[in-house]
């Protein structure tokens, strides 16, 4: 149990507190990371940064947009606007969650269940404000006060005891933005109910009605995206060249020549990336085009408008900007006459307009969209594609990005095919649709402003990192052998590796990540020379 | 003869309430607009033998142009564990499950109960009143003990108390109080026999002040039940069936593609105000 919030109430989001529950005891990490003390700390907010934004929860800051009133009546206003915001997500602007919203705000028997289920609150020790229901109960209180004719007459006496001011409000906020949204709680509610959902619509009232929200999902994410094409600020231009750039390195490294089909007419695939493979990780790229050309499927990458980008920041805070980019992306598809979307290794863009646009757009007015994690275990039971698993002889363990198994239920394709190519495969604890977020879902894997990208490292990654250590067992501190953590997810990517960087386990023991077409294709037996070199991180 | 009259007027009309304040909720949650999808797996209905795994359709390559295999048999059998045995509550905390399971246990044996007490008035053969006797009994004590449970689990659990509210409290005291005092009455003033033979016939039969003080807070309860948030009965079955189990796709002619064109002749009355959200065009489902 952490220590400094034993007695925290959700009424206490008001308390004048200069860090109301800060971060006094971590999880104990495996060996050889049991020592939590040998970890790196946490680094404090500059006194000015803290002041100016909202620092006053935790000690972190996500909400980089967010600023202190400077007067009496930009606070009356910022109050005014959050209460507006909370009033609109149950009336007919929210129509799209009306109904699992009333369910949880009504019905939620404080039982408790949810909260051993969540890593955030495991792995901070039981901090108090981490606790699922602790969040909820707030936003159910501040309703209770200001919305509800019970709240107004009876007050404390059904919970209406949370006064708004700017403090209260911004620490909800920035509360908001502690979950991952994986929505693991709402799996072991007894009542069926969503915590996870709570927080999206807390985050919405923030970003929807008050224009408040991470800078690296909105200014610098989404509303780029729709600027340009992609939230990586990447142009079809730079798509182009960035592409030509990766079939001559592939060809340098592997000897293998590729050439991405751009804009293809009436393709029977056209295959989303998440925009920030071509970028990061480019051989993911490359490991498609590989797969694809090898089976002889008919393929296209879009240069389009939205076309080219498959990632949708809007899944995580805002319905709005969801909906514009969705409907962007499937009119890209449509331009292009293809059968089918395939979504390629990313989390979000595989719910996003797998699940959530579902129903953002008229049947017609859609493309069916799928993922290529059956399809390419299809590839390989088809024998269309050949695996020497040989190549692949070192110990492997399996991520379940949140969005494509617990969301999704696709949890047997990944597993069909790397137990077909990784002789050496073993699952990690409470795998499959019970297994634990990266830490880095629902844009934490990108947010880096100030301390956040502490939290992310040592908080909400930190029962992922367990994991894999378990994983692998008395293999972990062996540097001569190599181990790779299969994360078939951009964000889980980008969050493991950062751990990995943190707790410097890549260069210290060799543990090492990768998508699971990089696997696949390192174990194709056309291939002449390995695929992945497991070099240590830059 | 009055109260006595009036008496059985209360118990029919608490019970019409009771029903129909429900079957409101239950219309008013029913016709709630289509939401997006939130489906969270495992999905019981998924047929194929995914279901136990946590699978889907989407496993499948082209997964629209297939029929979908659904599982009926799986989706019952789990909404019944859910039901009668709290499942989720067994499976993940178990030290509240046994007050909560035999709390909830007691109030499905108190509703045969009824039903029994009912049947019995018109028709009283020696071995329905055995087992009316029994039912009865099983029923009010594991209703009390798991009431108590709750109560006390809530007032002396440090995390559970600090999200209790007093109405949360008051709720648990007020089911207890009729249990309470319907223990009192039908143990030591009383026959529930008689008693509700004589409701039931309007015989208008004398009924001693402690039955009337009972049967008027069991009134009042089912009233309060389906008012309060402990109409979790009926939210329970939107957020499995409506919510986390619904994954139906949006595919040309499905229901979900007519609920979204029956949908576009509603606009949406109210608009986000931040400067990057559009004012709505059309009807979002």
């Amino acid at each position: 149990m952490s220590v400094s919030d034993k007695t925290l109430m959700p009424k206490d989001i008001s308390r004048p507190k200069a860090v109301l529950s800060p971060i006094d005891s971590l999880a104990p990490l495996p060996a050889p990371y049991h020592d939590v003390g040998a970890e790196p700390g946490f680094r404090a907010m500059k006194p000015a940064c803290a002041e100016e934004h909202c620092a006053s929860l935790d000690g972190f800051v996500a909400l980089d947009g967010l600023r202190r009133p400077q007067s009496k009546k930009e606070e009356d206003e910022f109050v005014r606007a959050f209460v507006s915001g909370v009033s609109k997500i149950f009336a007919d602007s929210n129509n799209n969650f009306l109904q699992p919203l009333h369910l949880t705000m009504d019905y939620c028997a404080k039982c408790n269940t949810c909260s051993e289920s969540c890593h955030i609150f495991a792995s901070s020790n039981g901090n108090e404000v981490y606790r699922p229901i602790f969040r909820s109960d707030i936003l159910r209180r501040i309703c209770k006060k200001h919305l509800t004719a019970s709240g107004r007459l009876l007050g404390g006496f059904v919970g209406a005891d949370i006064d708004v001011n700017w403090e209260s409000i911004a620490r909800l906020g920035e509360l908001a933005y502690r979950c991952n949204l994986c929505r693991r709680c709402a799996q072991t509610c007894p009542l069926g109910l969503d915590n996870g959902m709570i927080a999206r619509e807390i985050r919405k009232v923030f970003s929807q009605e008050m224009g408040i929200a991470p800078t690296p999902i909105h200014s610098k994410g989404s509303m780029i995206q729709l600027k340009t094409g992609s939230s990586t600020g990447l142009s079809k231009g730079a798509l182009l060249d960035t592409l030509e750039f990766i079939e001559e390195d592939t060809e340098e490294k592997t000897g293998r020549k590729i050439k991405f089909p751009i804009d293809k007419k009436g393709a029977d695939v056209l295959l989303v990336h998440n925009a920030g493979e071509f970028l990061s990780w480019p051989d993911n790229p490359a490991a498609f085009a590989i797969l694809f050309d090898e089976a002889g499927v008919d393929w296209t990458l879009s240069s389009d408008m939205l076309g080219y980008d498959g990632v949708n920041y809007g899944v995580w805070y805002d319905d709005a900007q969801a909906r514009k980019i969705a409907l962007g992306q499937f009119a890209a598809a449509r331009k292009l006459g293809v059968r089918r979307i395939v979504v390629g290794e990313c989390g979000h863009a595989h719910k996003a307009s797998a699940v959530s646009a579902d129903r953002m757009a008229f049947a017609e007015d859609k493309v069916p969209v799928e993922s290529c994690i059956p399809v390419l275990a299809d590839l390989m039971q088809s024998g269309r594609l050949k695996f020497d698993p040989s190549k692949n002889d070192f110990p492997v363990t399996l991520h379940d990005p949140c969005n494509i198994v617990r969301q999704m239920g696709i949890v047997e394709p990944q597993r069909t095919i790397l137990r077909a190519i990784c002789p050496q495969f073993r699952e990690m604890a409470t795998p499959g649709v019970d297994n634990y977020c990266c830490g880095g879902g629902s844009g934490f894997a990108l947010m880096n402003s100030y301390n956040f990208s502490d939290f992310r490292n040592k908080v909400s990654a930190r029962m992922k990192f367990t994991q894999i250590i378990n994983a692998f067992a008395d293999e972990f501190e062996n540097p001569d052998i190599i181990k790779c953590v299969c994360a078939p997810c951009s964000n889980c990517k980008g969050t493991i590796r950062g751990v990995f960087e943190f707790f410097e386990a890549t260069a210290q023991y060799n543990v090492h990540y990768s998508g699971l077409v990089e696997l696949m294709v390192n174990a194709l037996a056309s291939m002449s020379r390995p695929y992945l070199t497991f070099e240590p991180e830059l | 003869m009055v109260v006595a009259t009036l008496v059985s007027v209360c118990v029919i009309a608490a019970m019409a309430c009771f029903l129909l304040i429900t079957a409101v909720k239950a219309r008013r949650l029913k016709n709630l607009p289509l939401h997006s999808r939130l489906e969270l797996y495992p999905v019981p209905k998924e047929g194929g033998g995914r279901a136990k795994y946590g699978g889907s359709y989407f496993e499948e390559v082209e997964w629209w142009a297939k029929p979908r295999s659904i599982d009926k048999v799986s989706e019952t059998r789990e909404i019944l564990m859910e039901m009668l045995f709290i499942r989720k509550l067994f499976q993940n905390q178990r030290s509240l499950w046994w007050a909560s399971w035999g709390f909830h246990l007691g109030i499905y044996v108190m509703f045969a109960w009824t039903a029994l007490l009912v049947v019995h008035a018109f028709w009283a053969p020696a071995a329905l009143s055995w087992l009316a006797t029994a039912v009865g009994v099983l029923g009010f004590v594991t209703a009390t003990l798991g009431a108590l449970l709750l109560l006390l689990r809530r007032a002396f659990d440090k995390t559970l108390r600090k999200y209790t509210t007093p109405q949360e409290y008051f709720n648990i005291v007020f089911i207890l109080s009729v249990l309470l005092s319907g223990i009192y009455c039908w143990s030591a003033i009383a026959s529930p026999f008689a008693v509700a033979n004589g409701v039931l016939h309007f015989s208008g039969q004398d009924l001693p002040w402690q039955v009337v003080i009972h049967v008027a807070l069991l009134c009042a309860m089912l009233v309060y039940i389906p008012l309060s948030k402990m109409s979790h009965y009926i939210g329970k079955f939107f957020s499995f069936h409506k919510v986390l189990w619904e994954n139906d796709p949006n595919l040309p002619g499905s229901h979900v593609d007519q609920r979204m064109h029956a949908a576009t002749s509603r606009r949406p009355q109210t608009s986000w105000s931040a400067v990057h959200v559009n004012p709505p065009k059309t009807t979002e489902e």
